[in-house]
């Protein structure tokens, strides 16, 4: 029962990354995960000096939101100051994070506050983590219901916003001639993304979110150019990497979320494989072919 | 004042090696960095102190010994293989630089992860830390490092005098080079590896964010300045510089002041204001340009139907003069 | 045709896991009691004696700081019969899942066993104890004390046994506590001072009577800055002190600029050697039980100050 419920919460995690990290990828915004997994320390120290506790809730709270704030701050260089994408991504990582050591440093030093001990969860202990009501019937795993709720919303948001996150995605100029408001979009886009990634961390860590958030989606877009095709592949790379990365983590009794990020990998170069064979096999004829035309 | 003079009279030993050692690196980082940001790399830092943990832990299984110098050569070896697959995947595949360093970034840190636990269960005591020993911290930089860096700043300095012209092309334009028969290879293996020489050495000194944001924030500040190479590389190195003084001298102020968070926040305060007044790029220029063309247009927009006005009608030579003084004053 | 076979590649996984599940470790033992860190499993296994399997997550070597779980902790977990742990928020995190599964097993945090007044308060701020309780041998013995009643409770089988040990075991931690008060008592007061890298000492500083004083906090994230570092220079070379003190799990770099700043003023400090903070030695070894490590600790800080040893600066 624990492995079903493993390998269950690492394919939620996978299906949302793998879904939202399609858009990022398209969007040359890969990095925006591992940069916000740096950025919550801030959020985290503001929110124990306010709450006074190391509680989960005001730590996911403040997480949130600098999660959303540094996607602001990342779009503000970009937009308007007219930054490079990925320096401006690096930009506003370093510096949230500089000033949550400062703020460490300065305020609680004596207490252990970062976000290993205080906001990440571990794949690992997710069925031991369960959700009881209060006459004690026990109703799974608190993780597969928080991230089956995440998922549904990504869900219900790429469902209704499709056209415009697509629109907004490939060409968006002929989103502006179009009446549809890029500025709106990445919005959109990106604080599901810094909402979605928080929310996860809680419950499995960092790894696995950085992780699936961005190789699933690149395997699926090595192998596809069509967003739906992208979007199912990625998900479907996503639950073969939680599968082969549980049994993995179990042959080798190692990390779970290591693992996962591994299979990952593994997943990719296969990928990487069929995509070489297949790139040969379209120029051999091609070039047999060429002559003919010209005649 | 009296800490000021204290502090750039660099009596305190501690000082000294601070700031030449953070000169040293800024230096090093600054060059490095504008290539890896006009080659969309800029997160390279980031990619790279992740990816040497597998390096770590394999080093510690094979050298049985935390020692700075085993822990730095796997170090380099691992963040040395994953800048090649970097380069290799962003040359072969149409995935972008971003997709790939994210992806080569998790991957080799999962391993490195998944290896921490199975050293975990080894039962060797000496592991202790194992995952921490390689991340230094800026004010406490030894003249040990200093003279290292020193080295790395010689070693990449050299490397880019020989190669400028081939770096210059591969930078602005990669097929280009290609076309003309650069060796795009070889160029870009020397870059990957003085860029992965200056990272981990910068890691094991300063830390992780400290080396990310030296090597980004510089390039990304003098790229606003400039758009000639040569001008941009010495700028960053002068920004990295002007960055790392600011922020030891911030730390030497007060106590609890980390001197690596404070060179952060001196760099972003350097783009920022790059950013913003930048004659060129920067963006206060740039509404001052668009303005001023806005007005300019206004004014030759008046003028035409100024010239269109029949003589006879001052009424609406007034209307007109009226208008035109309205768009001095407030456009 | 492909996602088929990849489907059913996944459900063989599933399968293949499923079956290895049940089939791990059959123990003879009467109880299976897992600890958090090392340290409280050896206060357990010598309450219990050498006939019950008491299980550390955090093996020799791994602190709170580097431990990553691993697939087989939650076997572990959902094994064992009984749960010990520090408590104090050491486990970060991880405490919140001890306490679900305290809802349905007894899970018991070692530290509650100590009178509130004699934990350490770091900060003025909400709950924030120090955690590092067993830097000092008398609480520790308290540790061990609670331990015992609990297991007396939940064992009543064999509770005389379990008395019976964690008597002979708190004998030995009092005598270890004196000898400890009197091995620290032939510094010199003025040269009784412990500096480290990270501040994990006050318990020991405050039960021995030695000034503590670390470069970086509690926090493994906190950082000092060139002040913190050029002051600790200034303190050491003023009051002429000998050593410093490497710990096992924190990197020696910090004490390094250290030692190099001291020299260049002109006042010769070693590092005196390296301490057991977080995690104790190797299984096996003198230092690999929480005895052990607390006599190496002292040895090695004693020697360092009096300036007797300089050769143990290897680590």
């Amino acid at each position: 029962m624990d492995a079903i419920w493993i390998i269950l919460t690492g394919t939620l995690v996978a299906l949302c990354c793998g879904l939202l990290g399609s858009f990022l990828v398209l969007r040359q915004m890969a990095m925006v995960g591992d940069a916000i997994s740096h950025a919550v320390l801030p959020g985290i120290v503001i929110a124990f000096l306010l709450a006074e506790s190391r509680d989960s809730l005001p730590m996911l709270i403040g997480a949130a939101a600098v999660g959303v704030l540094v996607t602001v701050l990342i779009e503000w260089l970009h937009r308007v100051g007219r930054m490079q994408a990925d320096a401006s991504i690096g930009i506003s990582y370093t510096t949230l994070f500089a000033i949550g050591i400062i703020l460490i440093s300065y305020f609680t030093r004596q207490v252990d506050l970062d976000q290993d001990c205080v906001l990440y969860g571990e794949i690992a202990y997710v069925p031991l983590d369960t959700w009881i009501l209060s006459n004690g019937t026990s109703l799974g795993p608190r993780a597969v219901w928080i991230l089956g709720g995440a998922l549904l919303l990504i869900l219900t948001f790429i469902g209704m916003g499709y056209k415009g996150l697509q629109l907004t995605t490939f060409d968006a100029s002929y989103a502006a001639t179009l009446g549809i408001s890029t500025v709106f979009w990445h919005y959109a886009l990106m604080s599901t993304v810094s909402l979605a990634t928080v929310v996860s961390f809680e419950s499995v860590g960092a790894i696995l979110v950085v992780a699936f958030l961005i190789v699933p989606p690149a395997t699926a877009y090595l192998l596809t150019d069509r967003l739906p095709v992208m979007l199912g592949l990625s998900a479907l790379f996503g639950f073969l990497s939680a599968v082969l990365g549980y049994g993995l983590a179990v042959a080798t009794n190692g990390s779970v979320a290591g693992a996962m990020a591994v299979a990952a990998g593994f997943w990719f170069i296969l990928a990487l494989g069929i995509h070489f064979i297949k790139k040969r096999l379209h120029a051999f004829p091609a070039r047999r072919k060429l002559p003919e035309s010209y005649i | 004042m009296n800490s000021l003079l204290e502090f750039l009279s660099l009596s305190d030993p501690n000082v000294r090696m601070v700031v030449w050692g953070t000169t040293l690196l800024g230096a090093s980082a600054g060059l490095v960095g504008v290539f890896t940001l006009l080659r969309k790399r800029a997160l390279l830092g980031d990619a790279v102190a992740h990816s040497i943990l597998p390096g770590v832990c394999l080093a510690f299984l094979v050298g049985h010994s935390k020692a700075p110098y085993v822990l730095l050569l796997g170090a380099l070896v691992a963040g040395w293989l994953s800048l090649l697959s970097i380069d290799f995947l962003v040359r072969r595949t149409k995935l972008k630089a971003d997709s790939v360093i994210g992806l080569v970034l998790s991957v080799f840190f999962g391993l490195g992860i998944w290896l921490l636990t199975s050293i975990q269960q080894s039962g060797v005591a000496s592991q202790s830390g194992l995952d921490k020993f390689l991340f230094g911290k800026a004010a406490s930089i030894t003249s040990q490092d200093v003279s290292m860096f020193g080295w790395v700043v010689l070693a990449v300095v050299v490397i880019l005098l020989l190669f400028y012209k081939g770096f210059k092309v591969l930078a602005f334009d990669e097929d280009y080079a290609r076309a003309i028969g650069m060796p795009v290879r070889l160029l870009e293996f020397l870059l990957s590896t003085i860029t992965v020489l200056s990272i981990a050495v910068g890691i094991q000194a300063v830390g992780v964010v400290l080396m990310a944001s030296l090597l980004i924030a510089p390039a990304a500040a003098a790229r606003f300045w400039t758009d000639r190479l040569s001008v941009m590389l010495l700028l960053a190195v002068g920004m990295g510089i002007l960055a790392a003084w600011a922020g030891a001298f911030i730390s030497f102020t007060a106590p609890s002041m980390p001197t690596g968070p404070w060179i952060v926040l001196a760099l972003a305060a350097l783009t920022v204001f790059s950013m913003l007044w930048a004659p060129r790029r920067g963006v206060l220029g740039r509404w001052l340009r668009q303005w001023r063309y806005a007005r300019k247009i206004a004014l030759e927009n008046v003028k035409c139907i100024e010239d269109l006005v029949p003589t006879g009608r001052l009424d609406l030579k007034r209307r007109i003069c009226r208008h035109r003084r309205k768009i001095r004053l407030f456009k | 045709m492909c996602t088929k076979i990849f489907l059913s590649s996944g459900l063989f996984a599933l399968l293949v896991v499923g079956c290895q599940a049940p089939a791990a470790e059959e123990s003879t033992s009467r109880l299976r009691i897992v600890c958090t860190t090392g340290m409280i499993a050896d206060a357990v296994a010598n309450v219990v004696g050498p006939d019950v399997m008491v299980t550390a997550l955090m093996g020799p070597g791994v602190d709170p700081h580097l431990y990553k779980a691993s697939q087989g902790d939650l076997q572990q977990l959902s094994q064992a019969d009984l749960i010990f742990y520090n408590g104090l928020h050491l486990e970060g995190k991880m405490v919140e899942i001890l306490e679900k599964i305290g809802s349905t097993k007894s899970v018991i945090a070692v530290s509650d066993g100590i009178s509130r007044d004699r934990i350490l308060k770091l900060t003025h701020l909400g709950d924030t104890n120090d955690p590092h309780i067993w830097f000092d041998v008398s609480i520790w013995a308290d540790v061990v004390a609670y331990i015992g009643a609990n297991l007396e409770k939940l064992d009543t089988l064999h509770a005389a046994d379990y008395a019976q040990r964690t008597a002979a075991y708190r004998d030995s931690l009092h005598q270890l506590h004196e000898w400890v008060r009197q091995e620290l008592s032939t510094v010199p007061p003025a040269q009784r001072v412990l500096i480290t890298a990270h501040d994990a000492f006050s318990y020991f500083g405050k039960a021995y009577e030695v000034e503590v004083r670390g470069l970086q906090g509690i926090s493994t994230v906190s950082e000092y800055g060139l002040k913190d570092v050029s002051d600790l220079v200034e303190f050491i070379s003023g009051r002429k002190i000998n050593a410093v003190f490497v710990e096992t799990s924190v990197p020696a770099k910090p004490l390094e600029a250290v030692v190099e700043g001291c020299a260049q003023r002109g006042h010769e400090v070693v590092i005196g050697g390296t301490l057991y903070s977080d995690a104790m030695g190797q299984a096996g070894t003198p230092e690999g039980d929480y005895l052990g490590m607390v006599r190496a600790n002292v040895r090695t800080i004693v020697n360092a100050l009096k300036g007797i040893d300089h050769a143990n600066v290897s680590h």
